[in-house]
């Protein structure tokens, strides 16, 4: 393609002038448009280095590469594939097609900090010219695939994220199904984006080509007219939509520029590796989109300008791997209409039979069919380049080719819906397929075409098999979508995978389950028979952990500390996300490494609070088993806790560590010296602020009790480590709430410390419901105390009778209100209480309903019985003690006691005391006098 | 013309289809008077591209390809039910379709709770029976029979308000093509001429009400004919009614755009917040659909025609607004009231123009309604 030839296109312009005089009247911006698209593709044409121009999931332009490839046979093929993901392609053969090809990075460097993780996928079809492009230059000696565009990093410094509005979605799309999804958020990008960049443009060549969406309209008018033609036809005519779209379409200048900028960016790579490697342009191929083949820059063409200067990358490292794809994945991600990358799929495996072009393929290229290919070397030799000639006149005048109507395969399509439909639930039977297929073509008429094509085939089966329900969970528009080809989901291999995803299969091998295929795997791991089981579970627990929910979902079995495992069952999808194992590799190289990693990130964070770090060292003891980790981050939660302010995480705080404590007490033999310092902290820490904390509206009851639960519980292994009872005490005596449910708690604290006895709160209690102005309030007191229960369980039978004392003597306009309450409560906040409650109930309360009518109240029952009954005991005992004193007596002897009898009604109970130990007497006596 | 209040569809176009018919050479199926892309041009309207010497104008407004499957169904062997929410312009589109194919749109069949089997196929004229006895003389055919011996459209409007069996009556019709009349001796079959096809209509909120059967559903090919959301379409067809309206009423008066926009904006904000509604009692009890969008519209332009000063103002829409979309009383007008300070008044601060004027009217109405 060295030849020059000013006058190739001479007759083509003299055409064009001539129409844009006939519609515009003269010469104006229309002469100017329609003769720059010929000087466009005449430069093109013309430039020494060959440009060959794709449009993405393209059959027709696979087909033209492959063929192209064969005749051509370069030795350097230039790529418009971002530069850093070059390594990665020849992994391509250890994978199902679709996958994607990804560029990630989780620490961002040069970037807002928002914007992370990073992540650019650049998906890959086995129907596309890049693929053959691939294939070609990887597998063939002595030729060189160069990734000439930016890199991913540049996709980002490039990127105007923030300036520009998120594109609205389309309200009538169906929500994303699993497979639509599995790019995630990434940005993507593609070989070869031809479509006209503003929308009247679209709608225009839609409405007139009588077709509902792009992808119909790309594959009526370009897909099938150039399915057969000749390279040079192909090249030309893909130039001249490239330029068509370009010159029309200024478009937003921020794309424009970018757009600009790649191809500086590429063109610069190309003359820098030419001249490196000093290779003969005229046997390179530059393999970019129509859109860029059309470019007007400085740089463009191997004696373009060398003014453009590339950046410099920024400092985020990037990672690079495969990610599994799938077409409704690229169709999501591209805005193409559903079903159109199956379709080019189908219409390419068809093209390769009816033309017969050998295509390119990955040698051991995974879920290939075997390849009857000799080797592609043999085949034909390089044909020597002519000079370009006007092909494209030509092509413009000729009439729309049509396809003839292939009634085989329309009847083959009619049968498949049927017969689909009706396992799908609907009534359709053979008449639906004769009048589908008769539809179809009635259909193709109308839109003139002869042969209907997918599009009118799915219209016509919409039309004659839907009725006004859909009866299951596909409507005949998918069905035929499935049918033409359906999702065809990739896969990455095992090869293709990075270490830490080959070590998760690894370790998992001993399940015996194909975990690299999608679906879900039931795994039942017998522990105690097979010990070594017990690795496996230990991956399953992390992964799910670390990994999206679903991937593995325990249906037997827990992780409890201080457990260990007997029997578990799990149900495993990494087949089906295998990207985000895929991602997870990015961040280590084991899973272990990972945890540790993103546990320490979690206890690390700046809003960490002491719960939460607390949460990370019992992670890490149950997923990691790594006292070291545990002690590391127990100390920083130390640090947390005393830094903390408020009391927000008690409750959990409590939990925790009494969890924690529970743990260390029976697997250690020492405590860890963290969690002592951690219970000597927290005893000063709480009691320092249990005062505030008693009046501060901010802080609810539940984290006050929290706060009293664990002064309490931690009492005794506190004051052994050093700590004061004082504080306390004082602490206690400092409290003055003044909200019922916490004087409520108060008290409960006092009559643990011994600071008011159960006969004096319960005397507050009856005081405060026989106050008909307090009355309202006393349901708050009786909360108090249910959430009293769990620093002094010794109250539990107070709190019956307390609440037994409610549901008798408040009056109905106050419990009543009161009760969903109550029960509310109980119910979130005192699931654990709950049970202490009704346990005591069951206790105190007759268990038939025949005891009832005699049933008196303990709490009534005790005045009655033991007030008058005390002097008569006493006297009862100490006749019967006078009567029969050979027992005590004999006590007396064995404890060495001495001691003579007395009289019972000697005086009153004490004077004998007084006798006996004077001294006090003698001493008040003093006081006494003196005053 | 003019002496009909409302012309249908054949002799309102007659002048348009008779040049549609002369420039038409395409092969036409059975004995339609159009082939089916003219039928597409007649109700899509026409492109340059196509060539023509004159323009004709859209009538139906929507997707094309329902417009295309619609024909398509006609040309085969089967019924073409229309199937959509009221105020869709499905008995429009059934209208055009068969005013384009056969130049009569008018052998409808009302489907209602009393219709009987007779307005289907045929009933007496029992003074006719009694003087000359059971003969083709002294049957009258139904609208469905007519288009069967004339090989014509006929058209079945709101097929599900009519029982099961008089729906059931359909499936001899749509299946063999021919009405056989028993009780006469000889000629006792009225079979059906090549380009008859039934046009029916159901609407999807009654559906449920008398469902169809199985058997007449496979004789039908369902188009879904959606509530039209796309504002550039809705635009159109407002315009295109409303311009109708004032001819047939001769008013000369306009309708500002800005009014429009308004109607527009408020009809696609009470959708919003039906589709939002969690029950019956919180949406509107009207379809908001295109026409009765057209409907306020026509209210307004009249009452300012004949009451007010000759001129859309904001207030005479607002009032017509409420006035059709208040039909329940307290929960429609709570809605409305809701809508009015909920949206109308903060837009009217933040922008102005007509929607002010329109909040007053707006509240104005609720008033006198309350």
């Amino acid at each position: 393609m060295s030849g020059t030839h000013e006058g190739t296109f001479q007759g083509l312009r003299a055409q064009l002038q001539e129409a844009a005089a006939t519609f515009a009247d003269g010469p104006d911006a229309l002469e100017g448009i329609l003769l720059g698209i010929v000087d466009d593709v005449d430069r093109a044409v013309r430039e020494p280095l060959e440009i060959f121009p794709v449009c993405h999931h393209s059959p027709a332009s696979a087909i033209a590469m492959a063929r192209r490839l064969r005749e051509k046979r370069p030795k350097v093929v230039y790529l418009e594939l971002c530069e850093d993901m070059a390594p990665l392609l020849t992994e391509l053969r250890n994978c199902k097609l679709p996958v994607a090809v990804q560029s990630f990075a989780t620490e961002v460097e040069g970037f807002p900090a928002e914007w992370s993780p990073l992540s650019v996928v650049a998906p890959i079809t086995e129907a596309s010219a890049e693929y053959q492009a691939i294939a070609y230059a990887l597998d063939t000696p002595g030729v060189e695939l160069v990734l000439v565009d930016r890199s991913s990093d540049h996709v980002f410094q490039w990127d105007a994220r923030g300036t520009e509005s998120a594109e609205p979605a389309d309200p009538a799309a169906p929500p994303a199904e699993e497979e639509a999804t599995l790019h995630g958020d990434a940005v993507g990008v593609e070989i070869g984006d031809l479509r006209p960049r503003f929308a009247e443009l679209e709608e225009y060549l839609l409405r007139h080509g009588k077709v509902r969406h792009w992808s119909e309209w790309w594959h009526q008018y370009v897909e099938l007219p150039l399915g057969d033609s000749d390279h040079d036809t192909y090249r030309q005519v893909m130039l001249l939509i490239g330029s068509l779209f370009r010159r029309l379409a200024p478009g937003d200048p921020h794309r424009v520029r970018v757009d600009e900028d790649r191809e500086r960016y590429m063109w610069t790579r190309m003359r820098e590796h030419l001249a490196a490697a000093g290779a003969d342009p005229a046997d390179c191929l530059y393999v970019c989109g129509a859109f860029h083949a059309a470019s007007r820059v400085a740089e463009f063409g191997v004696h373009g300008t060398d003014t453009f200067e590339i950046s410099p990358p920024t400092a985020t490292t990037w990672q690079h791997g495969l990610i599994p794809s799938s077409h409704a994945a690229i169709e999501a991600q591209f805005g193409l209409a559903a079903g159109s990358v199956s379709i080019a799929a189908t219409v390419w495996a068809k093209n390769l039979g009816r033309t017969r072009v050998e295509p390119f393929r990955l040698v051991g290229q995974v879920g290939a069919k075997k390849s009857r290919a000799r080797k592609a070397v043999a085949a034909a030799a390089a044909v020597p380049a002519l000079p370009p000639s006007d092909k494209l006149t030509g092509f413009l005048r000729q009439t729309p080719a049509l396809d003839r109507l292939d009634e085989a395969e329309l009847l083959g399509w009619s049968v498949e819906i049927v017969r689909a439909a009706r396992r799908n639930g609907y009534l359709a039977s053979t008449a639906d397929a004769i009048a589908v297929f008769e539809t179809s073509i009635l259909l193709a008429g109308m839109r003139d075409r002869t042969r209907p094509t997918p599009y009118d085939f799915q219209d016509a089966a919409v039309t004659c098999i839907e009725k006004d329900t859909v009866p299951g969970r596909r409507d005949v528009r998918r069905l035929v979508d499935i049918m033409m080809g359906g999702d065809r989901v990739g896969q990455v291999g095992y090869d293709a995978l990075p270490p830490l995803a080959r070590d998760v299969h690894d370790r998992l091998a001993p399940l015996g389950l194909k975990l690299q295929q999608s679906g879900v795997r039931r795994a039942l791991l017998d522990i105690t028979s097979q010990p070594e089981l017990e690795r496996c579970s230990d991956v399953l627990w992390m992964l799910r952990y670390l990994m999206p929910q679903g991937v593995a979902r325990p249906i037997m079995g827990e992780r409890k500390l201080g457990e260990r495992p007997i029997q578990e069952s799990w149900d495993l999808a990494l087949g089906t996300h295998q990207r985000a194992l895929i991602e997870l590799g990015y961040e280590g190289v084991s899973i272990e490494q990972v945890l540790e990693q993103r546990l320490r990130r979690l206890a690390y964070d700046r809003r960490a609070t002491a719960a939460s770090v607390l949460e990370a060292v019992e992670d890490a003891t149950l997923y990691l088993r790594s006292r070291r980790l545990a002690d590391e981050l127990g100390t920083h939660a130390l640090e947390v806790l005393s830094a903390e302010r408020s009391v927000d995480g008690a409750p959990e705080v409590l939990r925790r560590v009494r969890r924690l404590l529970a743990y260390y007490r029976t697997s250690e033999a020492v405590l860890p010296p963290w969690i002592e310092s951690f219970v000597k902290t927290g005893y000063a820490h709480y009691c320092t602020l249990l005062p505030t904390a008693f009046t501060d509206d901010d802080a609810t009851v539940r984290q006050v009790a929290a706060m009293l639960g664990f002064l309490f519980s931690m009492e005794s292994l506190a004051l052994s480590l050093g700590c004061d009872r004082n504080q306390l005490e004082l602490a206690v005596v400092q409290s003055h709430p003044e909200e019922p449910s916490r004087t409520a708690l108060l008290w409960a604290a006092q009559v643990h410390l011994g600071r008011l006895s159960r006969a004096d709160l319960r005397a507050r209690c009856d005081e405060l419901l026989g106050n008909p102005l307090v009355v309202p309030a006393y349901p708050r007191y009786l909360s108090g105390f249910v959430h009293a229960l769990d620093p002094v369980p010794g109250l539990t039978d107070f709190v019956v009778e307390a609440v037994s004392n409610a549901f008798g003597r408040l009056p109905d306009p106050v419990l009543l209100p009161w009760l969903p309450t109550l029960i509310t409560t109980l119910r979130s906040g005192g699931s654990e209480l709950a049970p202490l409650l009704i346990r005591e109930a069951g206790r105190t309360f007759p268990g038939r309903l025949a005891a009832l009518d005699t049933w008196v109240p303990p709490w009534r029952a005790q005045p009655e019985a033991v007030r008058p009954a005390r002097p008569v005991e006493a006297g009862h005992g100490c006749a019967l003690l006078a009567a029969h004193p050979a027992t005590c007596d004999a006590v007396a002897s064995l404890l060495g006691c001495e001691g003579t009898w007395e009289t019972a009604d000697s005086g009153p109970a004490g004077v004998a005391l007084a006798g006996r130990h004077p001294d006090t007497a003698v001493a008040l006596e003093a006081l006494l006098a003196d005053a | 013309m003019s002496d009909l209040l409302r012309a249908p569809a054949e002799i309102k176009y007659a002048e348009e289809l008779e040049w549609l018919e002369s420039v038409d050479d395409s092969p036409k199926p059975f004995s339609w008077r159009l082939s089916p892309k003219m039928v597409r041009l007649f109700i899509l309207g026409s492109e340059r591209s196509d060539g023509l010497d004159r323009e004709i104008s859209q009538k139906w407004y929507g997707d094309r390809s329902f417009v295309e499957r619609s024909i398509v169904t006609l040309a085969s062997d089967r019924g073409l039910l229309l199937i959509g929410d009221p105020g869709t312009g499905k008995s429009w589109l059934a209208e055009l379709l068969s005013a384009a194919i056969c130049r009569n749109s008018t052998l409808v069949v009302q489907g209602t709770a009393g219709t009987t089997e007779d307005h289907i196929k045929y009933s007496w004229n029992v003074s006719m029976v009694i003087a000359k006895g059971q003969s083709r003389e002294s049957m009258i055919p139904s609208p469905i029979m007519t288009a069967m011996e004339s090989g014509a459209i006929g058209r079945f409007e709101e097929l599900t308000r009519s029982t099961s069996d008089v729906q059931d009556a359909l499936i001899s019709i749509l299946s063999e093509k021919y009405i056989s009349v028993p009780e006469l001796d000889s000629d006792g079959i009225v079979f059906a001429k090549p380009g008859f096809s039934i046009i029916a209509t159901a609407n999807s909120r009654d559906r449920g009400v008398n469902d169809l059967s199985s058997a007449l559903k496979r004789r039908f090919n369902f188009v879904r004919i959606p509530v039209v959301t796309n504002k550039k379409n809705e635009v159109e067809i407002v315009r295109f009614r409303t311009e109708e309206l004032l001819r047939r009423h001769q008013i000369e008066l306009e309708v500002p755009p800005t009014l429009l926009d308004v109607l527009l904006q408020s009809f696609a904000d009470l959708r919003a917040s039906a589709a939002a509604a969690g029950s019956d009692d919180e949406k509107l009890e009207s379809a908001l659909s295109t026409a009765e969008q057209i409907g306020v519209l026509e209210d307004a332009v009249l009452h300012s025609n004949f009451f007010g000063e000759r001129a859309l103002t904001a207030r005479t829409l607002a009032s017509s607004l409420v006035g059709s979309l208040a039909r329940r009383e307290p929960e429609d007008l709570a809605i409305l009231n809701k809508y009015l300070h909920g949206v109308v008044e903060p837009r009217s601060k933040e922008e102005g123009g007509s929607w002010p004027e329109f909040l007053e009217g707006g509240r104005d109405a609720i008033a006198t309604l309350s």
